[in-house]
C-alpha cells in the first residue's frame, strides 16, 4: 500500500491501543502528539527515544536492504519449522503474512497469544453476546468491570464510553475484584466490590446468583450486584484478556453465561478489551483466509489449530521450532523473546538499539519497517470487534510496510518449496 | 492478444432467448465477441456434448463480513476433521483454506468457481463493518462481489422516520450510506426488530410499533423502498421480512408485500417466511399462498433460501429472531452482537434433520415455492448460504428441481407426516435447463442491473461456464469442464487453474451534499463525539478489495 499522508493532523487515529481513538490531539510537530493519553505519548516517544537505524542489519552489521532480504530468505528457507511471532502489523501485513506462512508452513502466534486465546477459546466453547463502543455509549446504564479497571492499559476507555456527559445513560460503574478510579466522571457513582479476590470463584458465584441459584453464605455485595444486573435495562460486563490468569477463558465463559441469563428477561452484553499491536487484526484476517484463528500452523497438508500447544514461548523453550520471524511494527520496544534460535526481525528503526541493548543482534536479520498510523497508512480492528478503521500516515519516512517486506520475502522464496 | 473460441456447445442464454441452440462463442479481451468461423484463435475449447451458460451469479450468499468471521471463530469443528486437519484440495495453486458450511474466504472462491459461479453478493453488510466486509470479499478469489448494506434498524433512520423528516431527507441519508459503504444495494432485516431488541422488545409484527421510536415495520419498508426507487438503485429493496422462522409468519410476509404499495421489492430467503399454523403441530406450509402472492404482485421478486439436510450455521443480522431460536441450535453455542446503533448479528449453528417434522417441512416448502411460482425471472436459486445449506449443495438442489423421480425418492426418506402430506408429492413440474439458467444467471443479473453479466451475447463480459451434458444434473453442475472469468480460463475439469482477483460492484447514487449536516443534527449530543464510519473512497475500496477492479453502477432515479 502506498503511504498516504493524512490531509490534516487532526485526522490522526491513534494506532497504539485497540481503542483506536480518532481526532486525538495530533500536532505532529510538537510534544502535544498523543493528546492526554499517556499510552499514546509513551508509544510515540518510544519511536524517538533511541537512535534510529534506517538501514538493515545482518548479525549486527549494516547491510543494504536487498542483501538483508536475501539473507532473511536464505535463512527462512532453511528452517524446517518456522515460528512467526509478534505479528504486530495491520491487515495488509496480515494478508502478506498468510501467504508467507503458507509458503513456509509456519506456526503463527501473536505477542500476546495467551491473552488473545482467553477470548477465542471462550467463543469456541460457548459463544458470546457482545456490544460495541457505540452501543455502550448509547444505552449501557450499568457497566461492571471484572478484574480490570479498564484505564491501566486503555487510559481513554472511560472517556470513550462518554461517561458523565449529558445524555449518557450510565449512572453507575462497578469494579469487581479490582480498584477503580477513586472518583468517577460527574454523575456516575463508582463502586468497588472486593469479593474474594479469586476471579474464577467470584464470577462463578455471580453467575449462580444471577441465575437465582441458592447459595450458602453468598457475598452480600455480589447478591446486590446480581439484583442490580437484573434491574438494569442494558448492563455490560467488561473484561480484559491481559488481566486474566491462566485458563482465563473460563472467566470469559462465566461472563457470557451471566449475560445469557440476563438476556432472557432484560438486555445485557459483554465487552472485551484486548487485541493491541494488531493482534485482533491479524487474528481476524487469518480467520477469514484460513477458516481458523491464530495459533495455527498453515500448511498445504492441512491447517492445524492448537490454541494451547502453539504458544510461542513454549515452542521456543522446547525447541519445537528452529527459527523465529518476529514482527513488531508498532513498538520498537517489543523485541523478540530471548532465544538462541536464529531470528528475522521486522520492527521500527528504533528497535535496532533495543535489540542491541538486549544483546540480540547475533543470529539476527533486522529489517526496519514503517508503523501503521505513524509513517504508513493501514487498517486496524478496534477492540470491540466489528469496527475496522483506517489509520493514516503522519509523515513519510520512506520505510517499507510489513506487507511489502513479507511479499518480497515470499517472492524470493519462489512459488514452491 | 489472445482470442478464444468455445466450439460446438449448446447454449442456454435466456437474456438472448437462446434455449439449447448449438453455437460457437468467441472471446477476446475479456469480452464475448462475434468471430468469423474461419478466424484463427489462440485457444479453442471443444464444447461438443456440453452445455454452455454464463457464469453463475449468487445474489444472496453470506460470503464476507463480521458475522461470517464470528461463525468461523465459533465453529473450529467446521475446519477440522475430528482430531485431524480438514483435508485440503491438494491443488498447488490454492492457498490453504478450509471449512464446509463456513469456509475460509479463499476456499469460498475456489469452491464457487469450481461449480461454475463467477459472482456472489453478500447480503448483510453492517455499515460500521463495511471495510471488513469488503476485505473479506476481496480475499474471495476469482468471484466478482458486492454487498447490500443493512438499513432500517439504524437509530438515525428510525429517528428520521419517527420525526417525519420527509422522503427527501430519508432518500439523501440512504444515498449517503450506500455511497459511504460502497454498497450495491440496501437490505432491511426484520424491519425495526433488531433495534427493538436492543430496547428489550421481543416481537415486532408488521403493524406493531417499535417500543422506542414508535414506527412500524410497514412504515420502514415503505420508506426504504421509496428512497431506493427515488435514488434509482438497480436492485430493489432487499427484504428479510418480520418474524423469520415463526409459525404463521406468512401473514407478516404478505403484509410486507402489501407495505411495498406497488414499489419494487425483493423478498429474500422466503422459505423461512412461508409458514402457516395448520395441522396438529401448528406448523404448516404456506408455500402456495406465498407463490400466489408472488404470481400476482409483479413488483416482487424472491430468492428461496432452500434448506438441505446436514450441519450448517445460521448467520443473520436478525438478533431478535436468532435469540428466539438459539436454544434450537446444534451444537449448543451461539453468538449475538449489538453493533454501533446501526445493526446486530446472531450466529446459531444448526443441523437440519430429515426426521425432524419441522426441518422436513422446511425442505418441502422451499421446493414448493420454486415449483409454484410461474415466472422464473422473479425466483432466484439460493440456500441463503450458509443458513439453509452451504452453497456447495447447489448441484444437489438443481437436481431436486429438475428431476421429479429423484425428488420423490428424497421426499420418501423424510419424516412420514411430511412425506405423505406434502403438496410437493403432487407437483409434477421439472425445471428445464433454460429455467435453471434464468434462476442462477440471467434472473439475478437482471435483478441486480448487471447488464453485461449473466448472458452470452456479443459485448458481454466473458464469464462463461461449460458443463459436460449428463442425465444426472447434480453430477453435471458439480464439476464444469471449463469456467472462464472475464475471458480467463479459471477452472478446468472441476479444478481451479487460475486465481485472479475479482471485481467489486457498487452503486453510485446521487444525494444532497448537505446530508452530513442532517446526520449531525439528528445524532444525540453525547453520541456526536463517537466516531461514525467514514466514507470509503475509491482508493481505499481498492486496497480493501485486494486491488480488484472497481465496477461502479450508475443509478437511474425515478420519482414516486
Amino acid at each position: 500500500m502506498t503511504v498516504s499522508v493524512a490531509p490534516q493532523a487532526a485526522a490522526w487515529t491513534c494506532p497504539f491501543c485497540s481503542l483506536l481513538c480518532e481526532g486525538t490531539s495530533a500536532d505532529a510537530s510538537a510534544s502535544g502528539l498523543g493528546g492526554d493519553c499517556p499510552r499514546a505519548r509513551a508509544a510515540l516517544m518510544a519511536h524517538t527515544r533511541r537512535p534510529a537505524i534506517v538501514g538493515a542489519l545482518v548479525d549486527g552489521q549494516p547491510a543494504p536492504r536487498d542483501a538483508a532480504l536475501a539473507a532473511a530468505a536464505t535463512r527462512l528457507a532453511a528452517w524446517r519449522q518456522p515460528l512467526f511471532g509478534g505479528l504486530g502489523t495491520d491487515i495488509a501485513g496480515a494478508r502478506a503474512l498468510y501467504r508467507l506462512a503458507a509458503r513456509t508452513e509456519a506456526i503463527c502466534d501473536p505477542a500476546d497469544g495467551a491473552t488473545l486465546m482467553h477470548g477465542v477459546r471462550a467463543v469456541q466453547d460457548r459463544g458470546q453476546y457482545i456490544a460495541t463502543l457505540g452501543e455502550l455509549r448509547s444505552r449501557a446504564d450499568l457497566i461492571v468491570c471484572i478484574g480490570t479497571n479498564g484505564v491501566a492499559r486503555y487510559p481513554e476507555f472511560l472517556r470513550r464510553l462518554g461517561l458523565g456527559e449529558p445524555g449518557s445513560p450510565c449512572r453507575e460503574l462497578v469494579f469487581v475484584g479490582v480498584d477503580g478510579p477513586s472518583s468517577g466522571p460527574a454523575g456516575v457513582a463508582v463502586r468497588r466490590i472486593a469479593a474474594s479476590g479469586d476471579v474464577f470463584a467470584d464470577v462463578q458465584q455471580l453467575a449462580a446468583l444471577v441465575a437465582a441459584q441458592r447459595l450458602r453464605e453468598p457475598d452480600p455485595a455480589l447478591v446486590a450486584l446480581a439484583a442490580q444486573l437484573h434491574a438494569a435495562r442494558y448492563a455490560v460486563l467488561v473484561w480484559e484478556g491481559a488481566t486474566l490468569p491462566a485458563e482465563g477463558a473460563l472467566v470469559v465463559e462465566a461472563l457470557n453465561r451471566i449475560v445469557g441469563t440476563l438476556n432472557k428477561t432484560t438486555r445485557a452484553a459483554t465487552f472485551g478489551l484486548g487485541g493491541n499491536d494488531g493482534a485482533f487484526s491479524v487474528n481476524q484476517a487469518f480467520t477469514w483466509l484460513a477458516g481458523l484463528p491464530l495459533r495455527t500452523r498453515v500448511s498445504a497438508q492441512g491447517l492445524v489449530h492448537e490454541p494451547r500447544l502453539f504458544d510461542a514461548q513454549r515452542l521456543l523453550d522446547e525447541r519445537a521450532v528452529d527459527g523465529l520471524l518476529w514482527i513488531s511494527s508498532f513498538s520498537p520496544e517489543r523485541v523478540p523473546p530471548a532465544t538462541t534460535l536464529p531470528r528475522i526481525v521486522l520492527g521500527p528503526p528504533a528497535m535496532a538499539a533495543a535489540l542491541q541493548d538486549a544483546d540480540a543482534l547475533r543470529g539476527c536479520v533486522f529489517i526496519p519497517v514503517a508503523t501503521p498510523g505513524l509513517n504508513a497508512a493501514g487498517h486496524l480492528f478496534r477492540t470491540d470487534g466489528p469496527v475496522v478503521l483506517p489509520v493514516f500516515a503522519l509523515r513519510d519516512d520512506g520505510l517499507p510496510g510489513v506487507a511489502a517486506v513479507l511479499t518480497q520475502l515470499c517472492d524470493l522464496l519462489g512459488a514452491t518449496p | 492478444m489472445t482470442t478464444l473460441r468455445i466450439r460446438g456447445g449448446r447454449l442456454y442464454d435466456p437474456i438472448n432467448h437462446i434455449d439449447g441452440e448449438q453455437r460457437d462463442i468467441g472471446v477476446r479481451d475479456g469480452r464475448i465477441v462475434a468471430l468469423d468461423p474461419r478466424e484463427p484463435v489462440t485457444q479453442e475449447i471443444d464444447a461438443s456434448g456440453c452445455i454452455v451458460m454464463a457464469g453463475g451469479i449468487d445474489m444472496h450468499s453470506h460470503i464476507g463480513g463480521g458475522k461470517m468471521n464470528l461463525a468461523r471463530l465459533l465453529l473450529p469443528e467446521d475446519h477440522r476433521s475430528h482430531f485431524a486437519p480438514a483435508p485440503l484440495s491438494g491443488n498447488p495453486l490454492e492457498l490453504p483454506s478450509c471449512g464446509t458450511c463456513i469456509p475460509g474466504t479463499l476456499a469460498t472462491g475456489y469452491r464457487y468457481a469450481e461449480m461454475g459461479y463467477t459472482a456472489a453478493f453478500e447480503p448483510a453488510m453492517v455499515a460500521g463493518n463495511a471495510r471488513h466486509a469488503h476485505m473479506e470479499m476481496g480475499d474471495v478469489p476469482i468471484l466478482d462481489h458486492g454487498a447490500y448494506v443493512m438499513l432500517g434498524n439504524d437509530e438515525l433512520f428510525l429517528r428520521l422516520l419517527h420525526q417525519n423528516a420527509g422522503a427527501e431527507a430519508l432518500r439523501d441519508y440512504v444515498g449517503y450510506v450506500v455511497h459511504a459503504t460502497k454498497a450495491m444495494g440496501v437490505k432491511v432485516v426484520n424491519p425495526g426488530g433488531i433495534s427493538a431488541f436492543k430496547f428489550n422488545q421481543r416481537k415486532l409484527n408488521v403493524d406493531e410499533n417499535h417500543v422506542h421510536w414508535n414506527v412500524t415495520p410497514r412504515q420502514i419498508v415503505g420508506a426504504l423502498s421509496r428512497a431506493l426507487t427515488e435514488l434509482g438503485l438497480a436492485h430493489p429493496l432487499h427484504i428479510h421480512a418480520s418474524n423469520l422462522g415463526a409459525a404463521g409468519n406468512i401473514a407478516s410476509t404478505l403484509e410486507t408485500i402489501a407495505a411495498l404499495d406497488g414499489l419494487p421489492g425483493h423478498l429474500t430467503h422466503v422459505q423461512f417466511h412461508a409458514y402457516g399454523t395448520e395441522g396438529p403441530k401448528k406448523f404448516s406450509s404456506a408455500a402456495l399462498q406465498l407463490a400466489e402472492a408472488v404470481n400476482t404482485n409483479k413488483n416482487v421478486s424472491i430468492d428461496v433460501g432452500q434448506i438441505l439436510f446436514g450441519q450448517t450455521v445460521t448467520a443473520s443480522g436478525d438478533t431478535m429472531r436468532q435469540f428466539a431460536n438459539h436454544e434450537l441450535g446444534s451444537p449448543r453455542k451461539w453468538i449475538g452482537a449489538d453493533i454501533e446503533c446501526d445493526a446486530g448479528c446472531g450466529v446459531v449453528p444448526f443441523k437440519y434433520r430429515e426426521q425432524s417434522y419441522v426441518n422436513a417441512l422446511q425442505w418441502s416448502i422451499g421446493l414448493e415455492i420454486f415449483l409454484a411460482v410461474n415466472d422464473p425471472w422473479r425466483v432466484v436459486l439460493t440456500t441463503d448460504h450458509p443458513n439453509g445449506a452451504p452453497f456447495t449443495s447447489y448441484p444437489h438442489l438443481i437436481r431436486l428441481l429438475m428431476d421429479k423421480g429423484f425428488r420423490d425418492e428424497q421426499l420418501a426418506k423424510l419424516h412420514p407426516d411430511v412425506a405423505t402430506q406434502s403438496a410437493l408429492k403432487d407437483m409434477k413440474r421439472e425445471l428445464t435447463l433454460y429455467e435453471i439458467a434464468v434462476m442462477t444467471r440471467a434472473g439475478p443479473a437482471k435483478l441486480l442491473g448487471l447488464k453485461d453479466r449473466g448472458q452470452l451475447g456479443v459485448g458481454a463480459a466473458a464469464d462463461i461456464t461449460v458443463y459436460r451434458e449428463q442425465a444426472d444434473a447434480e453430477a453435471m453442475f458439480t464439476a464444469p469442464n471449463w469456467v472462464l472469468k472475464d475471458g480467463v480460463p479459471v477452472v478446468r475439469d472441476g479444478r481451479v487453474i487460475a486465481t485472479p482477483v475479482g471485481g467489486t460492484h457498487y452503486a453510485t447514487p446521487g444525494f444532497d451534499a448537505n446530508v452530513e449536516r442532517l446526520i449531525e443534527a439528528n445524532t444525540e449530543p453525547h453520541m456526536r463525539a463517537h466516531h461514525r464510519y467514514g466514507v470509503i473512497g475509491d482508493d481505499e475500496l481498492c486496497s480493501c478489495c485486494n486491488g480488484g477492479r472497481l465496477l461502479p453502477a450508475a443509478c437511474f432515479p425515478k420519482s414516486v
